[in-house]
């Protein structure tokens, strides 16, 4: 099972790689983080922490680029132009499919998150060690590592709900759409509950339970935003979390990629 | 080999608004070592009855079997060669890469797919552009490529939609040589087309779908001796009138 998974994840992986479209981008991100330098002077204090949102923030923009842009098309492109009838005329099944694109997928994801944190390590070297000390005072790789990685396991969260969209509705737009929602409710939702809980306390106690429920399906990324640790000397209770955080993805991820090889299973691929 | 007994299909057109059956109680069966010519004009169910086939699509009623197996036997893929009606490959990837993922996903061993490999890309004369991006290969060199990934794994049944679709004269005629060679080595072959001329000359059984209903269904000379005529377009033709007529008096 695994090679025939790998073998359909490493055509995804060489067609991403091929195109320049995904090389244009990897640019695009490159010329922002390096045009970050050139705004350091206006940032008047922290500019350490800044500099590092600075640069968190264009990998998190370059990744959901990525996956509005090349993942979602990816799939669509399989349907509209049968490129799956060539996929699966092989002794592959769909659920086989459905992980086989996921992996290559998210190898191509780790690759472009790996190459926008070193050079974005780069940058923050440089600006660190062209300022005084008071403005930049620190700067930790492990923890720099930790944002990325915790921004990678957003964008695989996201990655299989898409996997999930394109099997139920067909053509790229749609798929698009639904994405971006989920995505606005996943970052608004964890907002609404805390104001619910602030302004109506312990009267809200079934509404309140039902948002802490919808969570379940709109999961809070700002569970993985590590950003604020970069710069930070001291590990705050965040981390202490990490196992039980880690072992949430999982779980989420086998679901919906579960229900995403269901949907394939059952539907026509006219 | 292949038995379709009663298949029903109907695509959804739109929301709550169902459209006509694609494929109306149709049965046949090929026998091993036979060739099935699947011919009809558009929207016959042609394609249908080949992606109901390759289970890329369920039936609403009846069985397909292939090997006395249901079609969704994953188990079988690795016995049936596919030749889609269009090209279709990921844009940026060669030949090459998707002669290694059909040979692993076939259980064949690197220098199984080196050599086999090697072997159909100089039959079929695009070794020179094995290295090359699908995108920029000829819809004839992409027929071939197309081809190369059927036949690497050395399948006993193939299935062809649409093979000499959008070909010139030339391309056209090396592949109804190669279908010709293949049908010589004992493989069972069932294809689609519409260009009737080819069908002719490679069938031992012909199947006429009209409007997802099976018209006729047995050997070309049958059909011929039908209507008295000495090709297969011109019965083709009697037949679907004759079809026409009865329809417009009942």
């Amino acid at each position: 099972m695994l090679p025939k998974i790998w073998s359909l994840a490493r055509l995804v992986l060489i067609d991403g790689l091929r195109r320049h479209a995904l090389i244009g981008l990897i640019l695009l991100a490159f010329g922002l983080e390096v045009g970050g330098l050139l705004f350091v002077d206006f940032i008047p204090r922290d500019i350490g922490r800044a500099s590092a949102d600075f640069i968190l923030s264009v990998g998190w923009l370059t990744g959901f680029l990525f996956l509005l842009f090349h993942a979602v098309q990816t799939m669509a492109w399989d349907e509209e132009r049968r490129t799956i009838h060539t996929i699966l005329a092989r002794p592959i099944s769909r659920s086989q499919y459905v992980l086989g694109v996921f992996l290559g997928l998210a190898v191509l994801l780790l690759l472009l998150n790996a190459i926008l944190a070193a050079l974005g390590f780069g940058v923050l070297v440089s600006i660190k060690g062209s300022i005084k000390a008071v403005y930049f005072t620190h700067l930790s790789l492990p923890h720099y590592l930790l944002a990325w990685a915790g921004l990678f396991c957003i964008e695989l969260m996201i990655l299989a709900v898409i996997l999930l969209f394109s099997g139920l509705v067909r053509g790229g737009f749609p798929v698009l759409l639904l994405t971006v929602s989920y995505y606005f409710i996943c970052t608004g939702l964890p907002v609404v509950r805390d104001a619910f809980a602030t302004r109506f306390g312990e009267a809200a106690g079934p509404l309140t339970t039902l948002l802490k429920g919808l969570t379940m399906v709109f999961p809070d990324f700002g569970r993985f935003d590590f950003k604020a640790l970069v710069t930070r000397e001291s590990a705050p209770a965040a981390i202490q979390h990490l196992t039980t955080d880690l072992l949430l993805l999982a779980l989420y991820l086998t679901i919906a990629l579960w229900l995403a090889a269901m949907v394939y299973q059952r539907r026509d691929l006219q | 080999m292949i038995i379709f007994d009663n298949v029903w299909k109907r695509y959804a057109k739109e929301l709550f608004r169902p459209a006509p059956p694609a494929l109306q109680n149709v049965s046949f069966a090929l026998e091993r070592g036979h060739t099935l010519g699947l011919i009809g004009a558009n929207g016959a169910g042609k394609s249908t009855s080949i992606r109901l086939l390759m289970d890329f699509i369920r039936p609403d009623q009846g069985t397909i079997r292939l090997f006395d197996r249901p079609a969704a036997d994953l188990s079988l893929r690795n016995r049936v060669g596919y030749l889609p009606e269009t090209a279709s490959f990921p844009a940026n990837l060669t030949v090459l890469d998707l002669i290694r993922f059909t040979g692993t996903t076939c259980g064949m061993t690197p220098q199984q797919q080196r050599e086999r490999g090697e072997h159909l890309l100089n039959e079929l004369g695009i070794w020179e552009a094995r290295k090359k991006r699908l995108r920029t290969y000829s819809k004839g060199m992409q027929q071939r490529a197309n081809f190369v990934l059927a036949l690497l794994n050395d399948p006993v049944l193939l299935i062809l939609d649409e093979p000499m679709s959008g070909l010139d004269p030339l391309g056209r005629g090396q592949i109804i040589d190669l279908i010709q060679r293949l049908k010589n080595q004992g493989k069972t072959i069932l294809f689609c087309s519409h260009i009737l001329g080819d069908v002719d000359r490679l069938v031992d059984r012909l199947l006429v779908l009209h409007k997802g209903q099976v018209l006729f269904n047995d050997q070309p000379g049958d059909l011929l001796a039908q209507f008295g005529v000495t090709n297969i377009e011109a019965a083709f033709l009697a037949l679907i009138e004759q079809q026409s007529g009865e329809c417009h008096v009942a």
